[in-house]
């Protein structure tokens, strides 16, 4: 039985922002007597995640994601609620529960600009109290599949967005973390380096039995690391479940493309919505609900001069899209 | 913990090497005043043979071990700390298992400190030929009370400093505050003048202060100018403000770090 790693009940956090009218009174006014605006970044959210599950954070800008990370990672105190992350409180910033987790956020943060990454990493050594032959064990998995060496010389100034957040994410998985909080992993990555960074996670999860927390932009981090996905919106939980099962509650339905022997000639409007897919020009996609699959596709195969059909889910992007709208 | 603060030292000391320039001039504008002060006294006391009982000697003696002093107790924190808090790059800090100000800052400042007093010492040897001072008050007994001293200035200094940087927690304008807190160490530390040339009000409210720990406590130390009973009132008073700082920064700390908004990355 996994027992949970992280909790979250009824976090809220509501920042405190400064507002005032443009021009010069208002200024004046704001002097002596600032108004403040309540910003509520997370209200009320709850979720269980259970030891060494790898579970999607999504939902788009501003949706509370981050600070929700910043707070389970111990950043930020909470407005209101609790959350427990390997039964520590995390705002309380225990060395022991700092030594345990990690968070990897944005491109500068653990290392230092000045200095090559390689004497940053020697520091984290020993604020981590890892062992010499952990250490260089470590480093080399690392380095197999980040290819850190020819980077750790250099000023981390010089180095490439992309080859700076290797450096940041071998940085903090050096002391080996139970709890990783990713915000963003593979930002700045190219393909071969998003593809890279996925299957390090995954073999660190299968690996370690680490939980893993990830925000991501790229829908293929997503679907391909993680089962379970939940969506925020505007500060509150939207969804919380199976990344398959979404597109079943949120969007029963199918696309049916088809390639046929005279393209524009046909009227496909009478079998289900047309929609547009600039991946796949040559064919027509027509959406339907699910449960009218086989039977609009036996009605098309009778009816057209059909060269070519596929049968797909709607691409997850567009799922998410409509789970943020509802 | 004796690995985490040397690996710190030689990221600092790195650091700070990366930005020779910087420091040069840094240690240009520490020198500019204490040297104007030295130029400007001695030249009084030599028209008028003394101020109220300072020659000529007594100035250039002071304010030359002055420059030592200053070096050893001051800080700059608030320049190297500061700017984390008001723009959210403490946040990696913050989530290292080390205290952010209590180690990273505090060594980094040690090693700021040991670039600038290799800078300091040519320029003292100069100052040292072009003025000859009279150091024979200087006594080996003054020197091995004055260094324990000065390691506790430069703490009570520090936790001071650490304590309105920390005030960016809640203003992100700590600047002003700082400025005024320069001001009064200019004002009863002992820089602008030896306190005993200031007016008697100035000096009764000075020994209650920490800043006369930090600067003319110290001199007056190594210079041999002070009785049994002022250097065990110098010591009390230094044990009592380090107890004071240390209490002050650590409900600083605690309740600014609630307040931390992480902003940006």
């Amino acid at each position: 039985m996994p027992t949970n790693s992280i909790t979250v009940e009824q976090l809220s956090k509501t920042y405190q922002v400064p507002e005032r009218e443009a021009g010069f009174n208002a200024a004046v006014r704001s002097f002596f007597k600032r108004k403040y605006k309540d910003v509520k970044a997370v209200q009320e959210v709850n979720f269980n995640i259970a030891q060494g599950e790898i579970v999607g954070f999504l939902g788009p800008n501003g949706a509370g994601k981050t600070t929700t990370l910043k707070m389970l990672s111990g950043l930020l105190h909470p407005s209101s609620g609790k959350a427990s992350v390997l039964g520590f409180t995390p705002w309380e910033l225990k060395p022991e529960y700092l030594r345990s987790m990690t968070l990897v956020m944005g491109q500068r943060n653990r290392l230092s600009w000045d200095i090559p990454a390689a004497d940053s990493f020697l520091l984290n050594q020993a604020i981590y109290r890892i062992p010499d032959d952990e250490y260089k064990q470590t480093y080399k998995e690392l380095d197999e599949l980040l290819e850190l060496d020819p980077l750790m010389k250099k000023p981390v100034r010089n180095l490439s967005l992309g080859e700076r957040m290797k450096c940041e994410i071998a940085a903090g998985l050096l002391h080996r973390p139970k709890v990783l909080f990713l915000d963003e992993p593979t930002i700045g990555l190219d393909i071969t380096g998003q593809v890279r960074i996925r299957e390090f996670l995954r073999e660190y999860n299968k690996r370690t039995g680490a939980t893993i927390l990830l925000t991501s932009h790229y829908m293929a981090d997503v679907t391909a690391l993680c089962e379970r996905i939940i969506i925020i919106h505007q500060g509150q939980l939207k969804y919380d479940g199976g990344i398959t099962d979404l597109s079943h509650k949120i969007a029963p339905f199918k696309l049916i493309g088809v390639m046929l022997a005279d393209a524009d000639s046909h009227d496909l409007s009478g079998y289900g919505t047309q929609v547009q897919n600039e991946e796949d020009a040559d064919k027509r996609y027509i959406q339907v609900k699910a449960e009218d699959v086989t039977r609009i596709t036996s009605k098309l195969l009778a009816d057209l001069p059909v060269h070519d059909i596929t049968i797909t889910d709607p691409p997850i992007e567009d799922v998410i899209e409509q789970a943020f709208n509802q | 913990m004796f690995l985490i603060i040397k690996r710190l030292w030689q990221v600092n000391w790195a650091e700070q090497w990366q930005y020779r320039a910087n420091l040069l001039m840094y240690l240009m504008y520490w020198l500019v005043s204490p040297i104007i002060y030295l130029a400007v006294w001695t030249s009084i006391a030599n028209a008028k043979g003394s101020v109220n009982g300072f020659t000529a000697n007594d100035f250039v003696t002071y304010y030359m071990v002055l420059l030592i002093c200053d070096q050893v107790t001051s800080n700059i924190v608030i320049h190297t700390f500061g700017y984390k808090i008001q723009d959210g790059s403490l946040s990696g800090e913050l989530i290292r298992p080390i205290h952010p100000m209590l180690t990273n800052g505090l060594v980094n400042n040690i090693a700021f400190k040991a670039l600038t007093i290799m800078g300091l010492t040519p320029i003292w040897i100069i100052l040292y030929f072009l003025f000859k001072p009279d150091f024979s008050s200087v006594s080996m007994t003054g020197i091995l009370l004055a260094i324990p001293a000065m390691i506790m200035a430069f703490f009570i200094g520090y936790l001071l400093s650490a304590s309105i940087t920390a005030l960016a927690f809640w203003t992100t304008r700590i600047y002003s505050v700082h400025e005024f807190y320069f001001a009064l160490i200019l004002l009863f530390s002992g820089q602008f003048v030896p306190l005993t040339l200031m007016p008697p009000v100035i000096q009764n409210i000075a020994q209650y202060l920490p800043f006369q720990l930090l600067i003319y406590y110290p001199i007056q130390l190594i210079l041999g100018r002070l009785s049994t009973e002022q250097i065990i009132q110098g010591y009390v008073m230094s044990f009592i403000w380090l107890g004071v700082a240390s209490l002050l920064f650590n409900w600083v700390w605690r309740n600014g770090v609630k307040r931390y908004s992480a902003v940006g990355a």
